[in-house]
């Protein structure tokens, strides 16, 4: 009897480390998979938005004192903004001109042509070194795997897996070079973006950052400037706020290239609506 | 009540851990504290039903856990929770549990699953925090939560487990 037990034991044991060393892989789901995550995501968006609304509204209490200052500054934005938008008119039209004067390919042409699709977040993960986050588009709203996903303070994940009609996000805080499905995400700094380049591979869990690595040795690069996707490896489009320099880059690894810290700017916590952005041709790249 | 509406009962914790608990959680204590409910069912289908029955359950509500939030690997909720809920049931399954002993049962069956989870995250190198760290980090706390939930839900919780999973050992005991 005992026996018997500690056989089935041995079995499951090593049951459990082959489906592991399968799941690993870059594989796509499969139809049963997808029925599950479709139907449970269809239960879990009554629940979260709602109980989103509550806390909101509690929130929203709370936060009614600093209400006149941030009006007074959204005032001014808006005025900066309108004053910029007639400037972007004018440069946009500029530059429609001569991309057509230089006879630029169809291809060149889409490569800032980007679709911004709304999705609700249906459920977060309550395992600690699986932060998935699931939204309720899939693959019928044209969801497809590595899309990158944003609110409206910057870059908060990456598409991991795609169902129907829902999918599954990873936050960039779960990022990590050494893991076997790692990604990585080249950035530039905003107003320099041909001077400076890195690589935003891994979250430290510990202190909440980011570390960029693969600077330049000669990079202009300073404390308290605004980190963003360069947009270089054709997966990511360019712009989104990745987070701030928070450290002089120090020689890194090898001596060759540096590292710096990032903190990131958006907010990975209570999310409800972000934004899956979809490229004009987002076929054929990997990270 | 039945083993099908327990199931229900179990699979609407599931549902509200992703989905309500993280807004009842102060947002001092995001990232630490992880609610894991449907486990601490498992746990009570081990010590008032049978070890067959939890197994079951675990291995399902483990696999549901794997499968909905698929990130990177499948089937460590499922090996964890139907482990766990077996060996508990095998080593609690004629003994008579009291409220005591079913909660600090489930405090310790809550630190294993969480070092197996760690463990596994750790051996393939999706973390690279150390034991104490993670410790004192989520799992001591989220322990405290499961706790707290297990102690809110004793009475009823046992009271389904025991009518929908009827136990044949002790009858024949009396007999």
């Amino acid at each position: 009897m005992r026996n018997k037990r500690l056989f089935f034991l041995m079995i499951g044991l090593i049951l459990f480390i082959a489906v592991i060393g399968f799941s690993l892989r870059d594989r796509q789901l499969s139809a049963p998979e997808k029925f599950v995550n479709d139907s449970v995501a269809y239960v879990q968006q009554w629940l979260y938005k709602p109980a989103g609304y509550i806390a909101g509204f509690f929130e929203d209490i709370g936060n009614i004192r600093s209400l006149q200052e941030e009006n007074e500054q959204l005032r001014t934005t808006a005025a900066a903004y309108a004053r910029d938008k007639i400037k972007y008119n004018v440069i946009e039209k500029q530059n429609a001109q001569l991309e057509r004067d230089l006879k630029f390919t169809e291809r060149q042409r889409q490569l800032n042509d980007y679709q911004y699709l709304i999705a609700q977040v249906v459920s977060v993960s309550s395992d600690p070194y699986n932060p998935t986050i699931k939204i309720d588009l899939g693959s019928e709203n044209g969801i497809k795997e590595n899309m990158a996903v944003v609110t409206v303070d910057g870059l908060i994940g990456i598409v991991s897996k795609v169902s129907a009609f829902s999918s599954n996000v990873e936050p960039i805080t779960s990022l990590d070079e050494k893991s076997p499905n790692s990604k990585s995400i080249s950035v530039t700094v905003l107003g320099r973006e041909n001077d400076s380049f890195g690589i935003i591979a891994t979250y430290d869990q510990e202190n909440g950052r980011f570390e960029m690595t693969r600077i330049p040795e000669n990079d202009p690069m300073i404390v308290g400037d605004t980190v963003i996707t360069s947009g270089l490896g054709r997966v990511f489009p360019r712009g989104l706020v990745v987070g701030t320099v928070e450290t002089t880059p120090q020689a890194g690894d090898f001596g060759l290239t540096k590292v710096a810290s990032v903190k990131p700017q958006a907010d990975f916590n209570r999310l409800t609506e972000v934004f899956v952005v979809k490229m004009a041709d987002n076929e054929g790249g990997t990270p | 009540m039945t083993i099908g509406r327990l199931g229900v009962v179990m699979f609407l914790l599931f549902v509200i851990e992703s989905t309500l608990v993280p807004w009842f959680i102060p947002t001092s204590l995001v990232g630490r504290l992880y609610p894991h409910f449907t486990f601490v069912f498992v746990l009570y289908a081990a010590m008032y039903g049978t070890r067959h029955k939890a197994l079951m359950l675990g291995l399902l509500y483990g696999l549901l856990q794997d499968v909905v939030f698929y990130g990177s690997l499948l089937g460590l909720h499922t090996f964890a929770m139907g482990l766990i809920g077996y060996v508990t049931g095998l080593l609690l399954e004629k003994r008579k549990v009291t409220m005591m002993s079913a909660l600090f049962t489930i405090a310790v069956c809550c630190m294993v699953y969480e070092i197996i989870i760690y463990a596994v995250y750790r051996v393939f190198w999706f973390t690279r925090e150390s034991l104490a760290y993670a410790v004192v980090d989520h799992m001591l706390l989220s322990t405290f939560l499961q706790l707290g939930f297990a102690l809110a839900v004793y009475v009823p919780a046992r009271r389904w487990v025991q009518s929908a999973i009827p136990v044949r050992q002790p009858e024949k005991e009396e007999e």
